[in-house]
């Protein structure tokens, strides 16, 4: 469990756009936390899989992929807002994260 | 069903004609219909010696390469996220997808997405050793099969079925066949069918070798595809990606598109023979020959232009020529006959579909291509195989064989528009 500083926050925020921006071939200017991953982006599932690659090696997190699975069916992320805000869930809850709903 | 309706049903299939409203094309000789085309007909090879991997411990070290332009041809037209997934062989089929949508005139805001369909001829997507950036995450999208017309029917939201056929070196002759099957049927106003392949890899040169299956005139590359030539000494293998738009007559008139060509019928068979060999004498393509010149009801003496599958293996080209003698007799001998792999290799699951372009391309223009480095003919080999340099010639039918490992032949009949 990691508390959530600004600076990570910022940093989440940054990784995220940074990767749709890439992977999507637009402008980071173009993101915002309402864009919507799939309408606006034309964005794709496995996006999420390889952001939580990303993250899982940048802050040696400790949580199994079936675990998310279950989280996001419960919470389901459609704007680049929700995806960001989940990850930083991910980060600080990490195998605990089903815990954050009981 | 009533009799009534019975007998609607068959004169409405028979009166559906089916025609080629779009073509992309992509291989070692060009990168677009036109640039292919005006090669084709000067006569040019695009055997090269191969340099998408180091081949100097095998024996065959050449092959019809697609030129490297294309990695910026094909960014141009596909997203990089979705390139990443695709190998670049599935990019080639998306770009000849695209490239034969344009061509076509095609709005698919303007057309009812059900009945609009994507089947390609697909031997394997490539994704061997030659292969670059693959990764964990994309091995699966870059290897199924299916990717290729998954990617296309993704690409335009096309909701009819899409899928893939694989009967080795016919597979995109059978995928045509199958599209020009769902419009007759009336279960689709639009198909786009076609096939893309490469199998210039260290492990499918190595196998081929192995079967003798390859030219190993690794000197001369541009003159060791030699088909009906005395001196052929196996197939060259090439690469690319060949797609045609086809779609009912009525529905292409209707929307005022341009027809290349007419696909008059086609006949699939199998030789139910043996894994590799043709069967002797060429008798299961001279059946399928004929059963495609009777399913397309022409008759034998409006055919005026075979593109034959012609691989420049011993076996082939002596049986695919007693084939033709056998259907035709004596007439055999005025029906002028070429073989594009002398020019572009033998691309495999795409050369079905690359083939039938170039025969559409031939009936449009009223020209024939003709079969390279014909220079010391094989005494049993005796018809006319235009010889080195292309033809003027006035003629409405030609037919397309594709005959595949395994015993999967396929004829396919066009027709002038």
């Amino acid at each position: 469990m990691a508390a959530i500083t600004e600076s990570i926050r910022n940093e989440v925020k940054e990784i995220v756009y940074s990767f749709f921006a890439e992977e999507c071939e637009v402008e980071i200017a173009q993101i915002n936390e309402n864009t919507s991953i799939i309408n606006d982006l034309d964005g794709d599932s496995l996006m999420f899989l390889e952001l939580i690659e990303i993250f899982k090696k940048k802050y040696n997190l400790d949580i199994e992929l079936k675990v998310i699975g279950k989280y996001a069916v419960k919470h389901p992320v459609t704007t680049i807002g929700q995806l960001v805000d989940m990850q930083l869930l991910i980060i600080e809850h990490e195998n605990r994260l089903m815990e954050i709903d009981q | 069903m009533q009799v009534g309706q019975w007998f609607t049903e068959i004169v409405n299939r028979m009166s559906k004609e089916v025609v080629i409203t779009g073509m992309g094309l992509i291989s070692s000789l060009g990168l677009s219909l036109e640039e292919n085309w005006k090669n084709i007909i000067a006569g040019k090879s695009g055997v090269k010696k191969i340099t998408l991997f180091d081949a100097s411990s095998l024996a065959t070290r050449i092959a019809a390469e697609v030129p490297p332009e294309f990695e910026e041809l094909s960014r141009h037209y596909i997203k990089k996220r979705a390139g990443s997934q695709m190998t670049r062989v599935t990019r080639m089929c998306m770009t000849a997808a695209k490239l034969a949508v344009a061509d076509s005139g095609i709005d698919f805001e303007m057309e009812d997405r059900l009945r609009c369909s994507v089947i390609m001829g697909v031997v394997n997507t490539g994704n061997s050793s030659s292969e670059k950036d693959t990764t964990a995450q994309n091995t699966v999208f870059k290897t199924m099969t299916n990717s290729m017309p998954a990617w296309i029917s993704l690409e335009y939201e096309l909701m009819g079925p899409n899928y893939a056929v694989n009967t080795a070196c016919a597979s995109s002759a059978y995928a045509i066949a199958f599209g020009f099957e769902m419009i007759k049927n009336g279960q689709a106003d639009i198909v786009i069918a076609g096939g893309a392949d490469s199998i210039i890899n260290f492990e499918e040169i190595q196998g081929f070798n192995a079967l003798y299956a390859l030219s190993t005139a690794n000197d001369k590359p541009e003159e060791a595809s030699k088909p009906f030539s005395k001196s052929r000494d196996g197939f060259v293998i090439g690469e690319g990606a060949g797609v045609l738009v086809l779609e009912s007559k009525d529905h292409a008139i209707g929307r005022k598109a341009q027809i290349h060509a007419e696909i008059a019928g086609y006949a699939l068979t199998s030789e139910g023979y043996n894994i590799m060999a043709p069967m002797k004498d060429g008798e299961g393509m001279a059946q399928t020959i004929d059963l495609a010149i009777r399913n397309a009801g022409i008759s034998k003496e409006e055919v005026g232009y075979i593109n034959a599958h012609g691989t420049s293996t011993e076996l082939n080209d002596r049986y695919e020529t007693m084939a033709i003698k056998r259907v035709f007799g004596d007439r055999a001998y005025q029906i002028p006959i070429s073989s594009s792999k002398s020019m572009l290799g033998h691309t495999i699951g795409a050369a079905g579909a690359i083939e039938a372009i170039i025969t559409a391309m031939s009936l449009k223009n009223g020209l024939l291509p003709p079969t390279i480095n014909y220079h010391e003919p094989d005494p049993d080999l005796d018809l006319d195989y235009i010889p080195n340099f292309s033809r003027i010639a006035d003629f409405r039918v030609a037919l397309s064989n594709s005959f595949g490992f395994g015993g999967h032949n396929a004829t396919l009949v066009l027709k002038k528009h």
